[in-house]
C-alpha cells in the first residue's frame, strides 16, 4: 500500500532520537507497563496472560487424556475427572478463546492497519486488560479452592442448587471476565468507525479489521445476556431468588436457551478473528489479493449476524420443542454458507498464486483443511436427526476441537508467527517453525480425528470411565498419543520465541515482503504508530503479478535468506544462487 | 440525517451559540416532560380497564399492547429527545436501532415455549411430595433411596 | 450529537486527546461508544424482561394476584421521580453545552435527590416486603394474606423477579449516583474537563436516561398488570 512519505526508513525519525525508539525500549519500567496507554503493550500483556492461562487449561486437557487411556480410569475419581473437564472448559473457552486473538492481535495491528495513532479509549483498553486479569484470578481462586464439576455449561438446576460452592466464585469470575470482552469490543467499534485513516474506506480496510469489527459486534449484543444468566444463577444460589427452579415452576431450560444464546455466537467471537487472520496469511504469502475481497467482508457481517439465530442447535435434546429445533436446524445449515465462501475464496485465491510455504503461511493451510473438516461435521450436528444420536458424544467434542484448535488455535499460531518480527522486532528460527508447523497439524489430527470414530461408536463426553465398551480404549489411547505431540507442538514456539527474544537476529520493517500498513513501519513499532498519519491511495492487498515476478527473481539474485525455504522450480540457477549465498 | 435548524432560544444566560452541536431549547424540554408524565398517567388509567378484544385479539392481550405501546411511545420520546439522538449521527442511530432489534430477537425464544406443551416430568409435579414429605426434588445428590439402578452400578461395578 | 466542520474562532472545547485528529471526531467518537455500551446494557435487562415475560404468560392469574400487594402509588411517585429527574439531567447537558455553570450544578444537585429520593421510597417498599415474608427464601409466603391467594410457588417467582429486575435497577441508580456526584463535584471545582468540554456531563446524561428507560418499562410491568380472566 502505497502512501505519501510514511517512515519506512528508520533514519527518517526526527534527529536526537535513537533510531531503535520503539514502544517497548521507549518508557521503562514496570509502572509505564502498567499503567500503559498503548495499545501495543496492551495486547503484549494480554498475550502474556492469555499464554499462561492457555498453559493451564492445557494441563487439564493432558489430564484428561491421561485418564481416557484406561477403559476403567487411570488415577481420577468421578468427582475429580468432573472438575478437570470443566476447569478445562472454562478455562480454555472464556479466558482463551474468547479473549486470545482479538486481545492479542486486534489490539495491537487494529489501529496500525487503519492508519491510527491508538484506539479510541486507551484508557478503557487498559481496563479491560485489568478486568480480564481480576476475573481470570477469581477463576482461579475457584478452581483451586477445589473447582467446579458441572462443565463449562453450568446447567441448571445442577449449577444453581446442588453444585459446590466454588460455582460462585467462578461465575462471578466468567462474568468480569465477559466486561473485559464488552470493553474491547466497544473500542474496536469506535476505532474502526471514527479513526480511519484518510483515504482508508471500508473496501480498502484489510480483512482482519473487519473480522474484528464483526467479532466486536457479536461480542456487544450476546455477552451481557450471558453475564446476566451467570448473574442469575449466582443470585440463586447466594440469594435464593427462584429463577431457574423447577420446583417453583421455573424452567431449566430457560437457563440453556439464554446460556446459548450467547455461547454460540460465542464460538464466532472465537472464529471469526481467526478467519481474519488467515485472510492476511493467505493473501500474503501467495503474493495474491485475496480472491472476492467483498465477498470475505459480507460473509463476516452474515456470519456475526445469522450467529444469533442457531442457538437452539445446541439443545436438540433438552426438550425444546421439535418445531422450534426444525427452524433451528435450517439456519444451522445456512450459516455454514458463509464459512463455505470464505473457504472456497481462500482456496481460489491460491490458484496459480505465487505460494511461498514459510511457517505462517503453513499454518494458513492447516487451518483451512482441519476448520473444513469441523465445519463439514458440524452439518452432521446441525441436522436433528443425527443429532440425536451424536450429541453428547465424542462426535462433538472432535467437532468443536477442529474448529477451535485446529481453527482458532491454528490461525493464532499463524498470525504469532507472522507478527513476531513486527511485534517484537526479532526473527525466530524458521526452518524449526516450520517443523513446529506440521508437529502440531499431525498431533492434532491424531488426537482428536479417532474421537470420531470413537463418538459414532457411541462414546459419551464427560464420562472418565468406559469399561462397559473396552473396544474403545484403541481410539483413547491414539488420541492421548496425538496430544502428547500436539503439546509438544504448543510448547516448542514457547521455546524458540522467547529464545529469539534473547538473542534472534533484528527484524527489518517488512521480512516477509508483505503488504499492509504494519509493514510498512518499523519493527518494533513506535509509540505512535506513523510520523504521519497516512494517507491510504492504494487498494488493499495490492499485489501486481507481474512486479511480483520480477521482485522475487531480483530478490533470489541478492538477497537469498529473505525467501527462506522458497523454491523456484523455472530456475535451476536462480536456484544455485540462493544456495550459494547461504 | 436530518438536521433541525438551530433554534432560537439557544442563547444562555452569558453564553453564546456554540456552533458545532445542537442545543434542544429548555421549552422544548419541558413539553416533553410534561407528555411523559400525561403517558404515565394514562398507562396507570388504562390498566385498571377492561379494554374490549379487538378482532381476534383477546382483551386482555389488548390490556397489555396498550401498555407497551405507551412504554414504548415514551421510552422513543426519551431517546430521541433527551437522550439526543436527532441530533447523533447515523452511526448513533443505528446502534440503538441494533440494540433493540437483537433484543427483539431474544424473544424468539417464546417460539420454543409456544410450540410446545410444558409440563412437568411425571411425578416430579410441584408439591409431589418424597421420602420426607417435602418437595419433589430431591435435596441432595445423589438421592438417597432414589438412585436409579443400573446393573454395573448395583454390581458394585464401579471404578473406584 | 452531530458536528458541523467548522474553524472554531477561539478555543471553546476541552483537550484534545492525542489519538485524535479534531475535537468533532472526538466528541462523536464518545457518543458512539457510550451508545455501544447502552446497547449492552439494553441486552443486559433485555434478558430480564424476557424471562419476565415468559413466566408472566405462564402463569398470568398468579402473577395478577401477588403483584396486587405492589403500591402503584409508590411506584407513581417514583416513576413521576425519576421522570423529573430525566428532565433535570437533560437541562444540565444542555446548560453545559451552553457554559453555563450555576444552571448545571443545580440541575445536576436536583437529579441526584431525585435519585436519593427514588431510593428512599424504594426502601420503604423493599421494607415492607421482607416485613411480610415476600423475599424469596425459607420463609416466604409465611403471611399468606399478602399473596392474595396466589400459589406460593409461583409468587416466589414473582416476587424473585421483581427483587432482580429492581434490585439490579437500584444498583445501576447507584452507580449514577456515585457518576453524578462526581461529575458535580468536578462542576463545582471548575474542572477544566467539564467547563471546556460537555461531553463528560452529556456522558453522564446518557447514562442516566437509560436508568429512566428501564424504569419506563419497569413500572407497568411490575406494578399495572391488567386482570386476567
Amino acid at each position: 500500500m502505497s502512501a505519501i512519505p510514511v517512515d519506512k526508513q528508520v533514519a527518517d525519525l526526527p534527529s536526537g532520537q535513537p533510531a531503535e525508539t520503539n514502544y517497548i525500549n521507549e518508557f521503562g519500567g514496570l509502572k509505564s507497563w502498567l499503567l500503559t496507554g498503548d495499545h501495543k503493550r496492551i495486547a503484549m500483556l494480554y498475550l502474556i496472560s492469555v499464554t499462561f492461562f492457555f498453559f493451564l487449561g492445557s494441563v487439564a486437557a493432558a489430564l484428561i487424556r491421561w485418564e481416557l487411556t484406561a477403559p476403567a480410569g487411570v488415577v481420577m475419581e468421578s468427582d475429580t475427572y468432573n472438575k478437570v473437564f470443566s476447569s478445562h472448559g472454562v478455562l480454555m473457552v472464556f479466558t482463551f478463546l474468547v479473549v486470545a486473538i482479538p486481545a492479542v492481535f486486534g489490539n495491537f495491528f487494529l489501529p496500525i492497519m487503519i492508519g491510527a495513532r491508538d484506539m479510541a479509549f486507551p484508557r478503557l483498553n487498559l481496563l479491560s486488560w485489568y478486568l480480564y486479569i481480576g476475573g481470570g484470578i477469581l477463576i482461579l481462586l475457584g478452581m483451586i479452592n477445589g473447582g467446579v464439576d458441572g462443565g463449562w455449561t453450568f446447567y441448571t438446576p445442577y449449577s444453581s442448587m446442588y453444585s459446590n460452592s466454588n460455582v460462585t466464585l467462578v461465575l462471578t469470575g466468567i462474568f468480569i471476565v465477559g466486561f473485559s470482552s464488552i470493553t474491547t469490543g466497544i473500542n474496536f467499534i469506535v476505532t474502526t468507525h471514527k479513526m480511519r485513516a484518510p483515504g482508508m474506506t471500508w473496501f480498502r480496510l484489510p480483512l482482519f479489521v473487519w473480522a474484528n469489527y464483526a467479532t466486536a459486534v457479536v461480542i456487544m449484543l450476546g455477552t451481557p445476556v450471558v453475564a446476566i444468566t451467570l448473574l442469575l444463577v449466582v443470585f440463586e444460589r447466594a440469594f435464593k431468588l427462584p429463577i431457574f427452579n423447577p420446583e417453583l415452576g421455573g424452567d431449566p431450560v430457560l437457563f440453556q436457551h439464554l446460556f446459548w444464546f450467547y455461547s454460540h455466537p460465542a464460538v464466532y467471537i472465537m472464529i471469526l478473528p481467526a478467519f481474519g487472520i488467515i485472510s492476511e496469511l493467505i493473501s500474503n504469502f501467495a503474493r495474491k489479493r485475496v480472491f472476492g475481497y467483498h465477498f470475505i467482508a459480507f460473509s463476516t457481517l452474515a456470519i456475526a449476524g445469522l450467529g444469533f439465530l442457531v442457538w437452539g442447535h445446541h439443545m436438540f435434546i433438552s426438550s425444546q420443542s421439535m418445531y422450534q429445533g426444525i427452524v433451528f436446524s435450517l439456519i444451522s445449515f445456512l450459516v455454514a454458507v458463509p464459512s463455505a465462501i470464505k473457504v472456497f475464496n481462500w482456496t481460489a485465491t491460491l490458484y496459480k498464486a505465487n505460494i511461498r510455504l514459510q511457517s505462517p503461511m503453513l499454518y494458513a493451510l492447516g487451518f483451512i483443511g482441519l476448520f473444513t473438516v469441523g465445519g463439514l461435521t458440524g452439518l452432521f450436528l446441525g441436522s436433528m436427526g443425527t443429532d440425536v444420536h451424536l450429541t453428547a458424544t465424542y462426535f462433538v467434542v472432535a467437532h468443536f476441537h477442529y474448529v477451535m484448535v485446529g481453527g482458532t488455535m491454528s490461525a493464532f499460531l499463524g498470525g504469532l508467527h507472522y507478527w513476531w518480527p513486527k511485534m517484537t522486532g526479532r526473527l525466530y528460527p524458521e526452518s524449526i517453525a516450520k517443523v513446529n508447523a506440521l508437529i502440531v497439524f499431525l498431533g492434532f489430527n491424531l488426537t482428536f480425528f479417532p474421537q470420531f470414530i470413537v463418538g459414532w461408536l457411541g462414546m459419551p463426553r464427560r464420562y472418565h470411565y468406559y469399561y462397559l465398551a473396552p473396544e474403545y480404549q484403541v481410539y483413547h489411547v491414539m488420541s492421548t498419543l496425538g496430544s502428547s505431540f500436539l503439546g509438544l507442538g504448543f510448547i516448542l514456539p514457547a521455546f524458540y520465541l522467547t529464545k529469539s527474544l534473547i538473542n534472534g537476529r533484528k527484524a527489518s520493517a517488512n521480512p516477509w515482503g508483505a503488504h499492509g500498513l504494519e509493514w510498512e513501519i518499523p519493527s518494533p513499532p513506535p509509540t505512535t504508530n506513523f510520523l504521519q498519519i497516512p494517507i491510504v491511495l492504494d487498494e488493499v492487498y495490492d499485489f501486481d503479478p507481474v512486479t511480483e515476478y520480477e521482485l522475487d527473481r531480483a530478490q533470489q539474485a541478492l538477497e537469498g535468506h529473505h525467501y527462506d525455504g522458497m523454491m523456484d522450480q523455472d530456475d535451476e540457477s536462480a536456484h544455485r544462487v540462493e544456495q550459494g549465498e547461504k | 440525517m436530518a438536521t433541525t435548524p438551530l433554534s432560537s432560544k439557544t442563547h444562555g444566560a452569558g453564553g453564546h451559540d456554540d456552533h458545532s452541536s445542537h442545543i434542544s431549547s429548555s421549552g422544548l424540554l419541558f413539553v416533553i416532560l410534561v407528555l411523559l408524565m400525561v403517558l404515565m398517567l394514562v398507562t396507570i388509567w388504562a390498566s385498571y380497564i377492561d379494554l374490549p378484544s379487538i378482532g381476534p385479539i383477546p382483551g386482555i392481550v389488548v390490556n397489555n399492547l396498550v401498555a407497551l405501546a405507551i412504554a414504548t411511545f415514551k421510552a422513543t420520546l426519551v431517546i430521541w429527545f433527551f437522550m439526543g439522538v436527532r441530533f447523533a449521527s447515523s452511526l448513533a442511530k443505528i446502534w440503538v436501532a441494533a440494540g433493540f432489534l437483537v433484543l427483539f430477537l431474544m424473544f424468539g425464544i417464546m417460539g420454543d415455549y409456544g410450540t410446545r406443551k410444558f409440563e412437568p416430568v411425571q411425578g416430579w409435579e410441584v408439591g409431589t411430595p418424597v421420602d420426607g414429605g417435602e418437595t419433589a426434588l430431591p435435596r441432595t445428590w445423589p438421592p438417597e433411596g432414589r438412585t436409579p439402578g443400573s446393573p454395573a452400578i448395583e454390581q458394585n461395578l464401579r471404578p473406584r | 450529537m452531530a458536528a458541523i466542520a467548522h474553524d472554531h474562532a477561539h478555543d471553546d472545547h476541552g483537550a484534545l486527546h492525542h489519538q485524535f485528529e479534531n475535537i468533532e471526531q472526538q466528541n462523536d467518537s464518545y457518543i458512539v461508544g457510550m451508545w455501544t455500551f447502552l446497547v449492552t446494557e439494553v441486552m443486559f435487562f433485555g434478558a430480564l424482561f424476557f424471562i419476565y415475560t415468559l413466566y408472566r404468560s405462564m402463569y398470568q392469574m398468579d402473577w395478577y394476584l401477588a403483584h396486587e400487594e405492589l403500591d402503584v402509588t409508590l411506584g407513581g411517585v417514583n416513576t413521576v421521580i425519576l421522570l423529573i429527574s430525566s428532565w433535570t439531567v437533560a437541562m444540565a447537558v444542555r446548560f453545559a453545552q451552553l457554559k453555563n455553570r450555576k444552571m448545571v450544578i443545580l440541575n445536576l444537585v436536583v437529579t441526584l435527590g431525585c435519585a436519593f429520593m427514588f431510593l428512599v421510597i424504594k426502601a420503604f417498599e423493599y421494607a415492607a416486603k421482607f416485613e411480610h415474608h415476600l423475599l424469596p427464601g425459607p420463609t416466604f409466603g409465611s403471611v399468606p394474606s399478602h399473596l392474595n391467594g396466589a400459589n406460593s410457588n409461583y409468587a416466589q417467582l414473582f416476587y424473585g423477579l421483581y427483587f432482580g429486575m429492581t434490585g439490579l435497577h437500584a444498583v445501576h441508580i447507584l452507580v449514577g449516583i456515585l457518576v453524578i456526584s462526581a461529575l458535580t463535584y468536578l462542576w463545582i471545582r471548575k474542572a477544566d474537563s467539564v467547563m471546556k468540554d460537555y461531553i463528560p456531563t452529556e456522558l453522564v446524561g446518557l447514562y442516566w436516561h437509560f436508568v429512566d428507560l428501564v424504569w419506563i418499562f419497569l413500572f407497568p410491568l411490575m406494578y399495572l398488570m391488567p386482570k386476567p380472566h
